[in-house]
């Protein structure tokens, strides 16, 4: 049973490595949740980006959902935003290539040009 | 909409959009009255009375940019639940916030499964740091019940500065939520 004795150790923990690392979030992602995206897998990205940051253990992003932003075509759509850098918006996305989304561009910088659908803010 | 919980994800994603802080989401399976019942409140900015009755309407929707005039997230809800010899309402009071219940019946073969429900609840969680979320899953048979209550603020309060995005907390949320639905038996509706 988790309870609330498992957070305050996983806050102790966080908190060593904010110490050594600092609190900023270097990038965001926001996955589009609007009636069109969930209907074609915005839920399963979410989960792919949520078990890729547990996994590769990413404690400078962040991910949030967001309402359709008029592309329902191209849906699921991602925003990836990175300060300091034009907004990159990936279309038609699932599951394996959030995974490869993450290793190129979250973790090494590259964004998956094949994925893209536009850029800039 | 393949199943019911992509449904809940839909309807909360309209909560967010009219600003809720808060999100209650209940679902209540009831075997000896053969019924699930889906309630989500939010303390959104409510709908007046003239909206309210647009919002059912497939050819609504509440965005001003849009080109592509349609809403269909609640009608298809709404349709989903009647066709299973069920009932949908929406209440809602202007600057207070909405209400939605959706019955549907539990052993009518029509009626869409539960599906993932944690999934759901894990992004609407981690995707929206700043809303807090009560999750209360209650399942009724035979006189017994079994309920699994699960609340973001106190979970917000123990982490201090520490966002939900954090590896750990992540695998925390997802546990902690798998062992509710499993314990309530919502894994498999």
């Amino acid at each position: 049973m988790k309870t609330l004795a498992d957070l305050k150790k996983i806050r102790e923990k966080a908190q060593e490595e904010m110490k050594l690392r600092g609190s900023n979030v270097r990038i965001k992602i926001v996955v589009g949740m609007g009636t069109s995206g969930i209907a074609m897998g915005a839920r399963e990205v979410m989960k792919a980006f949520l078990e890729e940051i547990s996994q590769r253990n990413l404690t400078d992003v962040l991910v949030t959902q967001t309402g359709e932003k008029g592309l329902s075509s191209l849906e699921p759509v991602v925003d990836v935003i990175e300060e300091g850098k034009d907004k990159v918006t990936y279309g038609n996305m699932t599951p394996e290539k959030v995974r490869k989304v993450v290793v190129e561009h979250i973790v090494n910088g590259r964004a998956v040009s094949d994925y893209i659908v536009s850029t800039g803010s | 909409m393949q199943d019911i919980s992509l449904h809940l994800l839909d309807i909360i994603e309209n909560s967010v959009r009219a600003g809720a802080k808060c999100i209650r989401l209940r679902i209540i399976n009831d075997a000896q009255q053969n019924v699930i019942r889906f309630i989500i409140e939010d303390d959104g900015c409510g709908m007046d009375v003239d909206t309210l009755a647009m919002a059912q309407d497939p050819f609504y929707t509440s965005k001003v940019e849009r080109v592509k005039k349609v809403g269909l997230g609640i009608p298809l809800f709404k349709q989903n639940a009647e066709l299973c010899n069920g009932s949908f309402s929406l209440t809602s009071e202007p600057g207070l916030g909405t209400v939605l219940t959706a019955d549907f019946e539990l052993d009518n073969i029509d009626r869409l499964p539960l599906g993932n429900l944690k999934d759901t609840l894990l992004g609407a969680i981690i995707g929206h740091q700043d809303i807090d979320f009560h999750v209360n899953l209650i399942k009724r048979d035979k006189g017994k019940e079994q309920s699994f209550h699960f609340d973001t603020q106190a979970i917000k309060e123990e982490l201090g500065d520490i966002p939900l995005t954090y590896p750990d907390v992540i695998e925390y949320i997802e546990q902690s939520l798998i062992e509710g639905i499993q314990n309530t038996n919502m894994e498999d509706v």
